[in-house]
């Protein structure tokens, strides 16, 4: 019984560094040049935590704007 | 004066808690949906029916949203101006918002809810978002310079998407 849990612990790690290795396998960018990397990021995120950052980047666009009027 | 900020959730916040029927469009769509893009507005596609436009309104009033294009004077939506196909581009005091009667080859609220799906916005709220696949497909026949532009992005999400699900 002992043997198999530790026989358990020690896949574990294995697993994760295989589809670590997947994901390093993955192309960058797609062939019309799309950044897949932040597109892999923003779909590991959840819609909540996506519109918390699409509305933090608003605001600081929209803020820089207003401190530059004449840009 | 126009808001330097916007608040995306709190508008989304008040038309739930309105219980109007909207399906959010757009740009925001497309990120709620995971697209690395940036938008500045928020676009939904209302429900035309007669009682949803005087909750439309009621939850306009509560955020003053006013039309954007007059800077000079405050003119505020009426019951009559939510009754159209067209689109209506009006300032709030959380940020731009534009209420859309249809888009693309004028489609209504009826035609783009079996291609909506229902997404947790946080703070207890789900709203009604339009399928990144319909998204992109009403750009596509819209064809305008701007629409191309984003266009290979929500391609590649929607394509990331399904490699996702496939695992």
């Amino acid at each position: 019984m002992k043997t198999k849990k530790r026989a358990n612990r020690a896949a574990k790690p294995r697993r994760r560094k295989l589809s670590s290795a997947k994901a390093n396998s993955l192309p960058a960018y797609s062939e019309d040049g799309v950044d897949l990397t932040l597109i892999r990021w923003m779909l590991s995120l959840t819609p909540a935590q996506r519109l918390d950052i699409l509305q933090q980047n608003t605001n600081a666009i929209l803020e820089i704007r207003h401190a530059n009027p004449h840009l | 004066m126009p808001t330097r900020t916007s608040n995306f959730r709190e508008i989304l916040r008040v038309l739930a808690e309105q219980k109007v029927q909207f399906i959010v469009v757009g740009g925001v769509a497309a990120v709620l949906q995971g697209a690395p893009i940036q938008t500045f507005d928020l676009d939904l596609v209302h429900s035309r029916k007669p009682a949803n436009l005087a909750r439309l309104l009621r939850a306009l009033e509560s955020i003053d949203a006013h039309f954007r294009e007059h800077k000079d004077r405050k003119i505020k939506p009426r019951l009559s101006n939510l009754d159209i196909s067209g689109h209506l581009l009006l300032a709030t005091s959380e940020g731009p918002l534009d209420v859309l009667g249809t888009i693309g080859e004028e489609l209504g609220y009826s035609d783009l809810k079996t291609d909506s799906v229902l997404v947790d916005i946080g703070q207890g709220f789900r709203v009604r978002v339009l399928k990144l696949a319909k998204y992109i497909e009403v750009k596509e026949k819209l064809g305008r310079e701007k629409d191309k532009a984003i266009l290979p992005i929500l391609r590649r999400t929607l394509e990331e998407k399904q490699r996702q699900k496939r695992r």
